[in-house]
């Protein structure tokens, strides 16, 4: 019997929260639908901090918004599942619904939410709007719940929901972000660019925050990033992007420190960094597709890629495990990636 | 070459409910910045770092100090002549999406300031498209591509490389570079760092670099002095390398802290340092600035103003009481 209770426990413990399975993701262009997110396949295990890396258009917020259903129309998600602890799956729900999913399950702060409250409101005042729309009984404690984030991330919460937009620092219009994706004890938390408006002092405040909040309500965080800095910083793992595709994932140090995909080795490469010889530092030849530029057959890298062989402009790579808990989509050799591309 | 001394800027603004509001923004800033050389000014954000830019252009006034150009002090110079000290000081701003008018094409962005500079220097308007090509090649873009293309048609590392090719066709001797880099893709940031470093190599252009990123500061050449700001005040300067390999001043400690980590190929420092408070520009105090902020604030610290000098046998000059070297910055581990 305790062999059982162990087991469960164990398989509990490694469960995702949020399981995506062959997400597509399409848009309307002038070229007709064409996808952002393609055939994306990525758990978030409970507990952990995911970090979504790649370069600007690779798909990371479209990927982070179909988490919540939210892909705005004519855009739609074509195919595939998003299975979320305690919910189901998010891409069959509609209206209202949806709508207790999305802050109730799924706590989300936008790309350049410092800009996205409202500034005719007090955060107090949007606070209500927010609890009302969910159907809240309980204000009061909402109202309380609210005030002990805000304290937990070091602003005097009862101050915060006095104050108008413009009364707050960025950083402190982060943290508000945070305080209200989780007011409503969402058990996820997705962070689409939290610090990059903000000087390092400020985004290694809010970092340390969001460590801390993760930690201590026992949350899944999914952060969003162009930064291979911050995701370092942050996460337990990393998932790299790039034309939609999910190209390389695992555990973040095993991924920084021995990419197995070239175009993860040409990103942290092109970092720059405080420490280390500045001659070795590449930036990325070429620049990153948008919809209509994308190859549409082989690896959506080979253009800007200095492995690329025959094959690559033929089959598109498959998001293979390749070792434990490691994985890629490239045809060559994980061996040769690991060693060679420093740049072209 | 560009002298500043002393420079100060207060701004004063009246709000509706907040009554006056006094800002010095610039506290008697100086430095030099010789041609072919490179001074990178850090600090977080309203420090003063962008205010000091505009004023190198002349974009902005200031109260108090010199700023020599070339050997003439400009106040000694008629407003109307002033701008021909101006032209060769030139700003790339941070934001290469709006820096772009978006209804004119690469040629006709470059063409205008081209010909304008052609009349001004009697040469003939002729050569305008071989420089627009020559600018456009020295920046790294392809002309033939690039030319007949709109902004929005071209990548933001791209559109920054226009803008820095915009600002090279009035043949300045001095770059003024605010947060070039922080909109542009990571992956062509080091690019344009790279090509910024190459100016000055190539064409001797001095390079006044301003960010916030301090790790960016390392790219833009050898040689290069570091100048940390903290509300409005150079509280540390000296050679890049040394200022960040063993930073003196507890301000510059906690921003060299701040920067990420890459785990599994750095360590953090062994000293690393989070300031006690957040920015707060309102407080005044006879003493350190910093104080409030310090964790190694003392009486004296809260009592008198600590100046920018070099004491405490330290190889960079520093304004604090109690300057003690810290490893604070990432160790290398692979
Ligand atoms: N509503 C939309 N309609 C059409 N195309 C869109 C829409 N939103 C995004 N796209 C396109 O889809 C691609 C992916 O966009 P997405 O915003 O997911 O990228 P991202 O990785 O978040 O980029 P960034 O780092 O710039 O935020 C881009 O090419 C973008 O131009
Ligand atoms: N035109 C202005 N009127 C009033 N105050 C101003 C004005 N311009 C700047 N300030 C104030 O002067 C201080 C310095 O501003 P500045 O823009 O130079 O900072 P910065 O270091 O460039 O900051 P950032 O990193 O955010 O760009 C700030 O407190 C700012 O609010
Ligand atoms: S599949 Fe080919 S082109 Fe794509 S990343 Fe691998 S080697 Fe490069
Ligand atoms: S003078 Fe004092 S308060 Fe100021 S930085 Fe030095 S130790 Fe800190
Ligand atoms: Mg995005
Ligand atoms: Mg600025």
């Amino acid at each position: 019997m305790t062999d059982t209770v162990q087991l469960t426990a164990e398989r509990a413990e490694a469960a995702a929260e949020v399981s995506v399975r062959d997400l597509t993701v399409l848009y309307r262009t002038d070229q007709g639908e064409l996808p952002a997110v393609a055939h994306a396949d990525i758990d978030l295990p409970t507990g952990t901090i995911t970090g979504l890396v790649g370069e600007s258009g690779s798909g990371k917020s479209t990927l982070a918004l179909s988490l919540m259903n939210a892909i705005p129309a004519p855009g739609r998600i074509s195919s595939g599942s998003i299975q979320v602890n305690g919910v189901g799956d998010v891409t069959r729900l509609e209206g209202r619904a949806l709508r207790r999913v999305r802050g109730r399950a799924l706590g989300y702060v936008f790309q350049a939410s410092q800009n996205s409250l409202n500034p005719l409101k007090t955060v107090g005042k949007q606070l209500l709007d927010l609890g009302r729309a969910h159907d809240v009984q309980d204000m009061r404690g909402l109202v309380r719940r609210a005030r002990e984030l805000a304290d937990e991330m070091g602003m005097d919460g009862a101050r915060v929901l006095d104050s108008y937009q413009h009364e707050l620092s960025g950083g402190m219009r982060q943290r508000v972000g945070i305080v209200l994706a989780l007011v409503l004890n969402a058990r996820v938390l997705i962070l689409d660019e939290p610090t990059t408006a903000l000087d390092m002092l400020s985004q290694a405040a809010v970092l340390e925050i969001v460590r801390k909040v993760h930690r201590q309500e026992g949350l899944t965080t999914l952060v969003v990033t162009h930064d291979m800095g911050v995701v370092s910083e942050i996460a337990d793992r990393l998932a790299v992007m790039y034309g939609g595709r999910i190209v390389e994932d695992g555990p973040a140090t095993e991924v920084l420190q021995r990419p197995a995909h070239p175009y993860t080795r040409a990103l942290i490469g092109a970092t720059a960094r405080i420490t280390g010889d500045t001659d070795t530092a590449r930036a990325l030849p070429g620049r990153p597709p948008d919809l209509t530029t994308v190859p549409r057959t082989g690896c959506v890298f080979r253009e800007r890629c200095p492995l690329a062989m025959d094959v690559c402009a033929e089959t598109e790579p498959q998001l293979l495990t390749w070792a434990p808990d490691r994985r890629r989509a490239c045809h060559a050799d994980p061996a040769t990636t690991a060693a060679t591309g420093e740049g072209a | 070459m560009i002298e500043a001394r002393n420079i100060t800027r207060t701004y004063r603004t009246r709000g509706a409910f907040t009554g006056e509001r006094v800002v010095q923004a610039l506290r008697g800033v100086d430095f030099t910045l010789p041609r072919g050389g490179a001074v990178s000014f850090i600090g977080e954000s309203g420090c003063g770092k962008t205010t000091l830019g505009k004023i190198l252009t002349g974009l902005e006034t200031f109260d108090g100090g010199e700023l020599v150009v070339d050997g003439v002090e400009l106040s000694t110079v008629p407003q109307r002549r002033r701008a021909s000290y101006f032209r060769r000081i030139q700003m790339i701003h941070q934001d290469p999406y709006s820096a772009l008018n978006p209804t004119r094409t690469v040629d006709q962005i470059l063409g205008d300031p081209l010909r304008m500079r052609a009349r001004q220097t009697g040469d003939r308007a002729a050569g305008v498209v071989d420089r627009a090509a020559e600018l456009l090649e020295l920046v790294g873009l392809e002309p033939d591509g690039v030319l007949p293309k709109y902004p929005h048609q071209l990548s933001g590392g791209q559109r920054q490389r226009v803008v820095i090719a915009r600002a090279l066709t009035v043949d300045p001797e001095v770059l003024i570079a605010d947060e070039a880099v922080s909109m542009i893709d990571v992956s062509m940031r080091l690019g344009i760092l790279g090509l910024l470093r190459d100016l000055r190599t190539r064409l001797g252009i001095s390079l006044l670099f301003i960010t916030h990123d301090v790790a960016t500061a390392r790219y833009v050449g050898d040689g290069g002095e570091l100048h940390v700001i903290y509300r409005g005040e150079v509280i540390e300067r000296g050679p890049t390398d040394t200022v960040i390999q063993s930073p003196v001043h507890p301000y510059t400690q906690c921003l060299l802290s701040a920067v990420p980590v890459m785990r599994g190929l750095e360590e953090p420092g062994p000293d690393r340092l989070v300031p006690l408070a957040a920015l707060d520009e309102r407080t005044r105090t006879p003493g350190c600035l910093f104080a409030p902020r310090c964790p190694f604030a003392d009486e004296r610290c809260t009592a008198e103003h600590p100046v920018l000098g070099r004491t405490g046998g330290v190889e960079q000059e520093h304004a604090c009481f109690h300057p003690v070297p810290r490893r604070v910055v990432a160790v290398e581990t692979v």
